[in-house]
C-alpha cells in the first residue's frame, strides 16, 4: 500500500509576485509618501561593527544601530535609546550604511511603509524617514526585521520609550485620582539576552532564500545546512552586559538598581533574546502595564487591573513582551534579583544570571 | 519529557462533566481542514468518524517527511487533523480507526475526554458531551509527546450553547464586558464580534530526525529533540501568509477572534503587528484579567484566544477622524513589488528560530499575515492607479555560509 501525500498546497498563479515579495522585498529609499510636520526627528544608521567585551578578556563580534549624530553616546550595545513624548510625531531618518535593513518599532504601530517588515513594505535601500505618532506612553522597542533570527541576534536593537506628555520621571499608570499618572525616583532597564557564539560568525544573508521571480517557490532555491533554528547560545546578559562564566553576578549599574527606602522604582523590563526568561525579585512589584499598555487605564484597559507580585513570586516572558513594575522599597538592605534562562525547545535552564536592587 | 526543568502553567480549570450537562441535541461536525466555516449552517447529526494512518508531508522546501496523521473517510490524512466543532454540552460520537501497527489513542487535552488505547487495525467509538465553550487541542495521548510530534492532533473548538456575545458559555465581567463594548462605545466604533469572524491557528514543528528514527523502527532521544520547520494549520511561510482561511481580513472595525494552539515542543511568543490583541482565555480558563499586549507566551500544548480588534493601527501619523483611505493615499496607492493595498500586516512568533526553515530561509516558518481592506465607515480602500516606485527584488543571491 503506497503511503498517502499530502502536498505542499500549490502557489496560486496570482501570488507569484507576494510569495517573491514575502522572501525577496524590494529595496527603496527616500521620503515618506504621506508626510506630517514632526515634532521630533532622529536618525539611525545601521549596521556598525561593535566588540562586545566578556568578563573572561575576549570579545563578541556584534552589530549595532548607531545614531549618526551622537559622536559620543552614538555607538551603543544595546543601541542607543530612544526617548520621546507621548503625542510626538517622529521622523526617523534610517540610513543603511552596508547592505539593506530595516527598523521595526515594536509596539508602535503605523503604516506598513512606516513598519519596517521587509516583506510588507521594502528594505532601506539608501535611507528612509520613518514617520509615526507616539500615541501611548509606554515601554517599547526598535530592531531590524531584515533575517531577523540573525539580526536581531547579532544586536541591532534598542529600547524605546515614551513618556507622558510631562516627560521623565512621570508613568502612565491606574490612578484616577492623579489622573492616572505617578512619579518615580529611579528607572531602570532589565533587558536579559543570549548570544550563539557560532551565529556571530555569519554573513548578513546567511542562510537565505535564493531570489527567484519566475518561481519564488522553487525547491532548489531553499538554502540547507543553517544553524538558524538551533539556538545554542553561552553568553547570558542583561541590557548589554555580560554575565561572568564563573559567578554570574551583575553589579555593574547599568542593570543593579540602587535606590534610596522610600523612593519609588520604575523597573522596565523587556526579553530581547530567545530563551524563556523567568524573573525573580526579593522585594514586592507592581505590575503597572505590558507592551506598552496600562493596566486599567481607560478606555483600552479597562478589562484589565494592575496586580502585585509579592517578592520571590517568579514571573516568565518569552521574546519580546515587556512588563512595567513599580517597586517602593521601604526597609534598607541588598535585595538580590535573578533571571533564569531556559531553552525554547528543551525547557532545560541555561544560566542563572543574578543581579541587587540595594535600598539605602 | 526527561529533564525538563521548566513548568508550563497548564493550569486548566477542572472541568466539571456537571456544567455541561443538560443540553442535548446531536452532532459534531468535522469541517474540512483548517476551517472553522459556519456551524449554523450544518443539520443533523454529523459524528465525526476519524482514521489514524500513515502520510507523508512536503514540507515548504520540499522535503517529504513521513507522519501519522488523523484523517477523515473523506479528505483523507491531514496534519493537523480535521477542525472538529462543537456546541457545548452537545452529546457527541468520535468513532476513531487505527490503521497503524501500533496502539494509538484519542484524547482531548484539559478534558475527561479520551479513549483506551486503539489496538491496530481496531475501531473505538467515544460518546461524550463537549466541553465548556472554548478552544481545545486533541491528540493521540500516547508515548507522549511522540505520537501527537509525528503528527496526530488537531484543534476542537466548542461553541457556547445559545447565541451569545462572547465566544464562552461563562464569560468572566472582564470578558463579557469587552465584547459588550464592541461597536457600543466610542473607544470602539465599527461593528461586534461575529462568530464567524474567527481563525484558527494551531501551530506545528517537525524535527525531520523523529520521524525518520520512527520510520526506521529506530529510537529517538526527545532530548535531541530541535525542529527544523515550524507550520501554522500545517503551513509555513508565504504559503501560510496567502491562505485565506488562516489569515484575518477586514475593515477597521471589525473584530476578529483568533484560536491560537502550540502542538509542538517550542514555546512560542507570537507577535502582532499593528493592533494590540486582548487575551480572552488560557487553557480554557476565560481570563479575569484581560491584558492588551502586543506578545504573549503560547507554550507545548498551550491554547490561547486573542480578540484582535481590528482598530485603527493607533499610532498612524496625522488627524485621527481622517480616514486612513485620505490620509495614507499615497502609501495606499504605491506598488512596492506588489500593491501597498490593502494594509497588510504580519503576526509572527518573535522566538526567531521559528521563522525559519530547513535552519534558514527567512520567513519561511511560524508567520501570516492579517489584513485591513477599508476605513471604519465601511468603505474599502480605493482601486486607483497605483504608482510604481520600487526599484525591485534586486538581491541577488546568498551565500550560504
Ligand atoms: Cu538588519
Ligand atoms: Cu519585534
Amino acid at each position: 500500500m503506497t503511503i498517502p501525500v499530502i502536498s505542499r498546497m500549490p502557489m496560486p498563479t496570482e501570488e507569484s509576485a507576494a510569495f517573491f515579495k514575502h522572501v525577496c522585498p524590494p529595496t527603496f529609499a527616500g521620503d515618506n509618501p504621506d508626510p506630517v510636520e514632526p515634532t521630533v526627528r532622529i536618525a539611525r544608521d545601521l549596521v556598525v561593527d561593535f566588540a562586545l567585551a566578556l568578563p573572561e578578556g575576549d570579545s563578541v563580534p556584534m552589530w549595532i544601530i548607531e545614531d549618526p549624530e551622537d559622536a559620543r553616546l552614538g555607538r551603543q550595545f544595546p543601541s542607543k535609546l530612544i526617548r520621546l513624548r507621548e503625542g510626538d510625531v517622529v521622523h526617523a531618518k534610517v540610513g543603511a550604511k552596508k547592505n539593506t535593513h530595516t527598523i521595526h518599532w515594536h509596539g508602535i504601530e503605523p503604516t506598513p511603509m512606516n513598519d519596517g517588515v521587509g516583506k510588507h513594505s521594502f528594505e532601506v535601500g539608501a535611507s528612509f524617514v520613518y514617520q509615526f505618532c507616539a500615541r501611548q506612553a509606554g515601554t517599547y522597542f526598535y530592531h531590524c526585521h531584515k533575517n531577523t533570527p540573525l539580526h536581531f541576534e547579532m544586536g541591532l536593537y534598542g529600547l524605546l520609550i515614551v513618556d507622558p506628555p510631562e516627560g521623565q520621571g512621570v508613568v502612565t499608570r491606574l490612578a484616577p485620582e492623579q489622573g492616572h499618572r505617578e512619579h518615580y525616583d529611579v528607572e531602570a532597564f532589565w533587558v536579559p539576552d543570549e548570544i550563539d557564539r557560532r551565529w556571530h560568525e555569519l554573513g548578513h544573508e546567511a542562510f537565505m532564500q535564493k531570489c527567484d521571480e519566475a518561481d519564488p517557490v522553487r525547491r532548489d532555491d531553499f538554502s540547507h545546512g543553517g544553524i538558524l533554528n538551533d539556538f545554542r547560545p553561552d553568553v547570558f546578559l542583561v541590557t548589554g552586559v555580560p554575565a561572568a562564566r564563573r559567578d554570574p553576578k551583575i553589579v555593574d549599574p547599568r542593570v543593579a538598581v540602587s535606590a534610596h527606602a522610600g523612593q519609588t522604582i520604575l523597573l522596565r523590563v523587556l526579553n530581547a533574546g530567545y530563551t524563556v526568561q523567568r524573573f525573580t525579585l526579593d522585594l514586592d512589584a507592581e505590575v503597572i502595564a505590558m507592551d506598552g499598555r496600562p493596566l486599567g487605564v481607560p478606555p483600552y484597559g479597562v478589562y484589565s487591573s494592575p496586580f502585585t507580585l509579592p517578592a520571590r513570586t517568579p514571573f516568565q516572558l518569552t521574546s519580546a513582551m515587556r512588563w512595567e513594575l513599580l517597586l517602593k522599597p521601604t526597609v534598607p538592605g541588598t535585595y538580590p534579583a535573578q533571571v533564569e534562562y531556559f531553552h525554547w525547545v528543551t525547557g532545560k535552564r541555561l544560566a542563572t544570571v543574578r543581579t541587587q536592587i540595594k535600598v539605602l | 519529557m526527561h529533564g525538563h526543568d521548566l513548568q508550563w502553567c497548564i493550569s486548566s480549570k477542572e472541568w466539571s462533566r456537571r456544567d455541561a450537562l443538560t443540553l442535548g441535541g446531536v452532532g459534531l461536525a468535522t469541517l474540512s481542514l483548517r476551517s472553522v466555516a459556519c456551524h449554523a449552517a450544518l443539520g443533523g447529526p454529523l459524528d465525526p468518524e476519524l482514521s489514524i494512518g500513515e502520510a507523508l508531508v512536503e514540507m515548504i522546501d520540499g522535503e517529504l517527511v513521513y507522519a501519522w496523521a488523523f484523517g477523515d473517510p473523506r479528505r483523507g490524512p491531514s496534519v493537523p487533523g480535521p477542525v472538529l466543532e462543537a456546541f457545548a454540552g452537545q452529546e457527541l460520537q468520535v468513532t476513531v480507526t487505527n490503521t497503524l501497527s501500533t496502539p494509538h489513542a484519542f484524547a482531548v487535552l484539559g478534558t475527561p475526554i479520551a479513549t483506551k488505547p486503539i489496538a491496530p487495525g481496531a475501531t473505538e467509538t467515544l460518546t461524550f458531551r463537549a466541553p465548556p465553550a472554548g478552544t481545545y487541542l486533541y491528540v493521540d495521548p500516547l508515548s507522549a509527546p511522540v505520537n501527537r510530534l509525528m503528527g496526530l492532533h488537531g484543534a476542537m473548538v466548542v461553541l457556547p450553547e445559545e447565541r451569545a456575545g462572547t465566544p464562552y458559555s461563562a464569560p468572566t465581567p472582564a470578558v463579557a464586558r469587552l465584547f459588550g463594548d464592541l461597536g457600543t462605545t466610542e473607544h470602539f466604533p465599527g461593528e461586534p464580534w461575529q462568530s464567524d469572524r474567527s481563525r484558527v491557528w494551531l501551530f506545528g514543528s517537525v524535527d525531520l530526525r523523529l520521524p525518520d528514527s520512527i520510520s526506521r523502527g529506530a529510537t529517538f532521544d526527545m532530548n535531541e529533540f530541535l525542529p527544523g520547520y515550524f507550520t501554522i494549520n500545517g503551513l509555513s511561510g508565504a504559503f501560510a501568509s496567502h491562505d485565506p482561511e488562516t489569515i484575518p481580513k477586514g475593515r477597521l472595525g471589525e473584530p476578529h477572534l483568533v484560536r491560537i494552539l502550540n502542538a509542538g515542543m517550542a514555546a512560542h511568543s507570537p507577535h502582532f503587528h499593528a493592533n494590540h490583541v486582548y487575551v480572552l482565555a488560557r487553557n480554557n480558563v476565560v481570563q479575569e484579567n484581560v491584558v492588551l499586549v502586543d506578545s504573549f507566551t503560547v507554550g507545548p500544548t498551550e491554547r490561547v484566544d486573542v480578540l484582535l480588534p481590528f482598530m485603527r493601527p493607533p499610532d498612524v501619523a496625522g488627524d485621527p477622524q481622517t480616514p486612513l483611505r485620505d490620509l495614507v493615499k499615497h502609501e495606499l496607492g504605491m506598488r512596492l513589488g506588489t500593491p501597498q493595498r490593502p494594509l497588510a500586516y504580519p503576526m509572527h512568533c518573535h522566538m526567531e528560530m521559528s521563522q525559519t526553515a530547513a535552519g534558514g530561509n527567512y520567513p519561511q516558518g511560524l508567520v501570516t499575515h492579517w489584513e485591513i481592506t477599508g476605513d471604519l465607515d465601511g468603505v474599502d480602500f480605493p482601486e486607483s492607479e497605483l504608482e510604481s516606485q520600487s526599484t525591485g527584488g534586486d538581491r541577488h543571491d546568498h551565500s550560504s555560509h
